[in-house]
């Protein structure tokens, strides 16, 4: 029964997990100015994460160990220097990010001035870590995320053509814009597969104190989490083009967004809308934030664990408190969360390479794993994953500078 | 009984002392070379140059450099002699109280002067 509770609490976290500013974000893009015909690449990067969820979960139920720990005692302090910097800079602009979706949704709520809510939004973020334990910041900004599903009856309410939304799932070239529907598609996988997801989850089973008796459950989560959560970024892909593609509205700003659940809901849309855009980036705002924490303390060696009081893990708690300070700043200083968002999405994508590649070492290594090493499919998966992240890595500065205006 | 790789399950692994706290990770394995003698592992090294120096020289200046920044002169490394080495798993336990390292300085000073003079940071677990 206890893991069945586990079971339904593990799926309930991944959907509200998946769905942040960077999903909302680019799916109503993707919606706005290609219809259905980038639902693929959402289809794609909901997968590629749920693989490699699975896979981080199975390596830190089976060796006691997280991503982050292997990654330093595995490949040795001067590789881990290149994961390091790149997650922890892509880290902290699309924590950035998150600030500034919570920071809009207020503004809306309000009438008050984004940039006025960044300190307090950190603040209570701080605070929230400082007293809670990690079920509060896993279980409840997740509970509450499920409001999330108001994206999934905006789009039924607005009828979507079945036939046409399924063949959008396999990939197609685009008909005009080529370099934008790329710089898009890249966008949207930045935003499905932030190695932030995978070094929290992976922390998360330490946390939880997994062990092989929990690989159901993490197979489960990893799996129906992510595909319930990448459905309801599909839907918001499917609601942005019914709503904003036959109007030719080209989505710049957040407050355009809101539209997405006005237009089918009314009144009612658009307060789920702001409630939506609040809770979960507040709830990735937090899991950003302690997922640095862990790299720096489990890649140096320190006390950590977001269970343990402030004073007997200071330098991981620090290193939370610091951090969302400085992610407040750039909204602070008035930076238009949306762009940053769109540049935080593709730096994202650049970096996959440096946390997907070294995976595919850890998952086939016997002394950590026995006999729960990768199989050939998904030995197979995460090579299609690492291929994409190459590619990921080569275009994304070329898009982002053709296709990014 | 058995053989154990230096590189593969000792250098990088998480150190904890005699009360099972996480104390940071061998940063640096040190060789004794006395003459007469064969040469042997013999002391730990637990600190910011040591990793920096692993890198190379760029990565050991920027080390100084914020060193500098903060006003520090004097590096907080831990040499734990390699006979300390209680247990190998996956985590390397050390016969020493992990509150005498000079590498936990840093921690001491955080949690003393920053950390828990704000309400609720002091105590066990949340």
């Amino acid at each position: 029964m206890k893991k069945w509770g586990e079971l339904a609490l593990g799926v309930v976290t991944s959907i509200g997990g998946f769905l942040e500013v960077g999903s909302i974000a680019t799916s109503a893009q993707g919606g706005a100015e290609f219809g259905y015909q980038l639902a693929w690449v959402l289809l794609l990067g909901t997968l590629s994460l749920a693989m490699l969820m699975e896979m981080t979960g199975r390596l830190a139920a089976v060796s006691k160990r997280t991503y982050a720990d292997l990654l330093r005692e595995r490949f040795g302090y001067r590789f881990f220097v290149l994961p390091l910097v790149a997650v922890f800079v892509v880290s902290l602009l699309v924590l950035a990010s998150e600030i500034g979706g919570v920071a809009i949704a207020l503004q809306m709520a309000t009438g008050v001035a984004f940039r006025w809510w960044a300190i307090p939004i950190a603040l209570l973020g701080w605070l929230l870590l400082w007293r809670g334990n990690f079920s509060i910041v896993e279980q409840g900004t997740a509970m509450l995320g499920l409001v999330a599903i108001s994206f999934a009856v905006g789009a039924l309410v607005l009828h979507p053509t079945w036939p046409t939304l399924g063949r959008a799932l396999l990939p197609s070239l685009p008909s005009h814009d080529r370099a934008r529907y790329w710089y898009i598609a890249i966008s949207i996988l930045g935003a499905s597969i932030s190695p932030y997801l995978y070094l929290f989850y992976s922390a998360g089973a330490i946390e939880d104190e997994w062990t092989i008796e929990h690989l159901s459950v993490n197979r489960v989560t990893a799996v129906f989490g992510n595909v319930f959560g990448g459905g309801l970024a599909i839907a918001a892909l499917v609601t942005a083009a019914l709503v904003f593609a036959p109007r030719e509205i080209k989505v710049d700003r957040y407050e355009q967004i809101a539209l997405l659940l006005a237009t089918p809901l009314g009144r009612a849309g658009f307060v789920f809308f702001v409630m939506t855009l609040f809770i979960t980036c507040f709830g990735a705002t937090l899991e950003i934030v302690l997922a640095m924490a862990y790299l720096l303390a489990q890649g140096f060696g320190w006390n950590w664990s977001e269970n343990l009081k402030p004073g007997k893990d200071a330098r991981f708690s620090t290193s939370y408190t610091v951090l969302l300070l400085l992610a407040a700043l750039p909204i602070v200083l008035g930076m238009d969360p949306l762009s940053l968002t769109n540049i935080s999405m593709v730096v994202t994508a650049a970096s996959l390479p440096v946390t997907v590649i070294p995976l595919f070492v850890l998952m086939n290594d016997g002394d950590l794993l026995d006999t729960h090493v990768n199989g050939w499919p998904s030995n197979l998966a995460l090579v299609v994953i690492a291929l994409i992240s190459i590619v990921l890595l080569v275009a994304a500065l070329p898009l982002q500078l053709l296709g990014g205006g | 009984m058995g053989a154990v790789q230096l590189s593969h399950e000792v250098i990088d692994t998480q150190l904890v002392d005699r009360h099972q706290e996480k104390i940071g990770r061998i940063d640096e394995l040190l060789i004794e070379l006395e003459d007469g003698k064969p040469p042997r592992v013999a002391t730990i090294v637990i600190g910011g140059a040591a990793r920096a120096r692993r890198v190379g020289r760029w990565m050991l200046a920027c080390h100084r450099a914020v060193h500098a920044l903060f006003g520090q002169r004097e590096e907080h490394a831990s040499h734990v002699p390699f006979g300390a080495v209680r247990c190998i798993a996956d985590t390397i336990e050390i016969d020493v109280d992990g509150d005498t390292l000079d590498s936990m300085h840093l921690e001491h000073w955080l949690a003393t002067r920053v950390i828990c003079p704000i309400p609720g940071a002091s105590g066990e677990r949340k």
